[in-house]
């Protein structure tokens, strides 16, 4: 178990950077998921820290350990990716002893640890079924076991449940997040799902075009964010304008809505139903063409396309974000 | 669409049966006549007997030229395998700048006429002294068969998810370990396949042979040779000997690659 610290790390195609002069620092026990639009350099991030490439300068550390240098065999990392890239020809029990056998750890002792290592996945039972015949959760499960079973020092997934549907993913999301926390592992998880960082991380780092946008807790990253990008990336962003001149932020839970009272006139535009919320995109009286939107509990007062309203915020909830 | 009208679909049918009798009547005069009694090429045969496979394999020179041909096939074969092989995963696996280049270097053979490589290699071989040797003759036949093992394997290295490999690195196995425990074992029946193709490709190859084996004698070169001189039924003795092996040879490959098709199908 180590902390991660990525120190101006470049990384050049040509002279197009897919990653640019990077800084991170990930503390021990620490999960921070990188986040970003497809092409933003997180791959290339991750492939960088496993040892699968090497940057063009910058420095990356593991435990203090300078390792820019240090082929991805001598990095001792858990990696787990999409495509799960289990071993084809080799049965469940086989794969997650892969790892021990490079290490020449004792048929018995290494017998145990892969056992122990499928049982924290749930998947006691399927020890000598092929990768061909599990499903896709239950074939990332076994990716996962196999690397977490060598205790590594961190922990890398590049976008682990992106290929899961919906529910399954949602459930790993909850499984492996207990799983992390039980190990305690430093662990690094690439997404492009804004959903899936702020449920998972303990912190998100937001990437674009290779460059840092923020560093930041989830809920801060979410009603803070450092630019518009970040706003725009992690939800629905309203902007409105500041006595200054400036651009506010307010999330479409913030705003409020009432059939009379103080506030902005608008009209309900559509008012879409999602289960838990009901979503309203507004047309405020006077203002341009972009409707504002908000989220209401689905138990509140209730608004019928064309209906009029009046919108409200605290300025409190105001976030002010650069052009 | 092709085919999705009645009378395109017959005529492409009709296109074919012509195109496979074609190809497949020499073997039906061939094989009959390799059985025949008869002194001289007569077809249909007058009677059956095995007289020309004896004659085959009574004759020392015959005998001679198959040993030829078959250690040059084995070895040059496997060089071809192991070079190619190792050519191929560079350029698929790796990054580099005259990637494109090397790879049509590689695959020039199969490229530009038989005739071209031939007076090229006569003349490179000449000059490092090993024209008319065994040695020369392996070198040869390797580089033909590179290409065969480039395009077979070259298929294969891409299918083959290439995250897999580097997974196997991060748990900490070395390139060769990876390359034996990971990739080989999933490659195996391309790798087969090959091998096939390229003993083939050498135990069939005549152009180049006749060119640079000087006194050595292969069975295609001396079935060459043999006909010039005199028409003798032993050749199609050892033609239709020539044709079971390559329809055996490819029927196992067929048979490894459909199997391995089967498993990546329900791997799927
Ligand atoms: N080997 C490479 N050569 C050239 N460009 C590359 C290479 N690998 C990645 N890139 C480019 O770097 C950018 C970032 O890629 P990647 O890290 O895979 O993004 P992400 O994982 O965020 O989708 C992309 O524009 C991609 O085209
Ligand atoms: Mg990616």
């Amino acid at each position: 178990m180590s902390e991660i610290r990525l120190e101006g790390v470049t990384k050049r195609y040509g002279t197009f950077a897919a990653a640019d002069n990077v800084d991170l620092a990930v503390a021990q026990g620490e999960l921070v998921t990188i986040l970003g639009p497809s092409g933003s350099g997180k791959t290339t991030l991750l492939s960088l820290i496993a040892g699968l490439n090497k940057p063009t300068s910058g420095r990356i550390f593991i435990g203090g350990r300078d390792v820019t240098d240090a082929p991805a065999q001598e990095r001792n990392i858990g990696l787990v990716f999409q495509s799960y890239a289990l071993f084809p020809h080799m049965t469940v029990l086989e794969n997650v002893l892969f790892p021990l056998g490079v290490r020449k750890i004792g048929r018995a002792e290494a017998d145990r640890l892969a056992r122990d290592a499928l049982k924290l996945v749930r998947l006691d039972g399927l020890e000598n079924r092929r990768p061909s015949q599990l499903s896709g959760g239950q074939q990332q499960r076994v990716a996962l076991a196999r690397a977490v079973v060598f205790t590594p020092d961190i922990l890398l997934l590049d976008e682990p449940l992106g290929a899961l549907d919906r529910k399954l993913r949602e459930e790993l999301q909850v499984e492996l997040k207990q799983l992390q926390r039980s190990l305690g592992v430093t662990t690094l998880l690439v997404t492009h799902d804004q959903e899936e960082a702020l449920s998972l991380s303990d912190r998100i780092m937001v990437l674009d075009k290779g460059r840092t946008q923020q560093v930041a807790a989830p809920t801060e990253a979410y009603l803070k964010p450092a630019n518009r990008f970040v706003a725009e990336f992690l939800g629905i962003a309203n902007f409105v304008g500041l006595p200054d001149g400036g651009q506010a932020l307010v999330r479409p839970e913030r705003i409020r809505l009432s059939g009379s009272g103080a506030g902005k006139p608008a009209r309900v535009v559509e008012a879409i139903y999602l289960g838990q919320m009901v979503r309203y995109h507004l047309s405020l009286d006077g203002e341009g063409a972009r409707p504002m939107v908000a989220a209401a509990p689905f138990v509140g007062p209730a608004y019928a396309t064309g209906e009029r309203v009046m919108v409200s915020w605290d300025a409190a909830d105001l976030w002010p974000v650069a052009k | 669409m092709i085919g999705n009208t009645p009378w395109t679909q017959r005529l492409l049918t009709a296109a074919g049966f012509f195109g496979l009798a074609f190809l497949t009547v020499p073997l039906l005069i061939v094989i009959p006549m390799s059985f025949s009694s008869a002194r001289a090429l007569t077809f249909p045969p007058p009677g059956l007997s095995l007289r020309w496979y004896e004659a085959f394999f009574g004759d020392s020179r015959w005998m001679e030229a198959m040993a030829t041909s078959a250690s040059v096939a084995a070895i040059s074969s496997v060089a071809a395998l192991v070079l190619g092989g190792l050519a191929v995963y560079g350029l698929r696996r790796g990054n580099f700048i005259g990637r494109g280049p090397a790879e049509g270097n590689f695959m020039a053979p199969l490229i530009v006429p038989t005739i071209i490589t031939a007076i090229a290699l006569y003349l490179g071989l000449a000059k490092v002294g090993l024209l008319g040797s065994f040695l020369g003759l392996v070198v040869a036949h390797t580089i033909l068969n590179v290409p065969l093992v480039i395009m077979v394997l070259g298929v294969a290295i891409r299918e083959f998810d290439q995250r897999i490999e580097q997974v196997a690195w991060s748990l900490g196995a070395s390139w060769t370990y990876t390359m034996r425990k990971v990739v080989l074992p999933n490659l195996a029946p391309s790798v087969f396949a090959a091998w096939i193709f390229a003993f083939i490709g050498s135990f069939d190859e005549v152009i180049v042979t006749s060119f640079i084996a000087g006194k050595y004698e292969t069975v295609p070169k001396k079935m060459f040779n043999e006909l010039i001189l005199e028409v003798n039924p032993t050749i199609t003795a050892v033609a239709t000997l020539l044709i079971a092996f390559t329809v055996l040879a490819l029927a196992a490959v067929a048979f490894i690659l459909g199997r391995a098709g089967k498993l990546k199908q329900t791997l799927v």
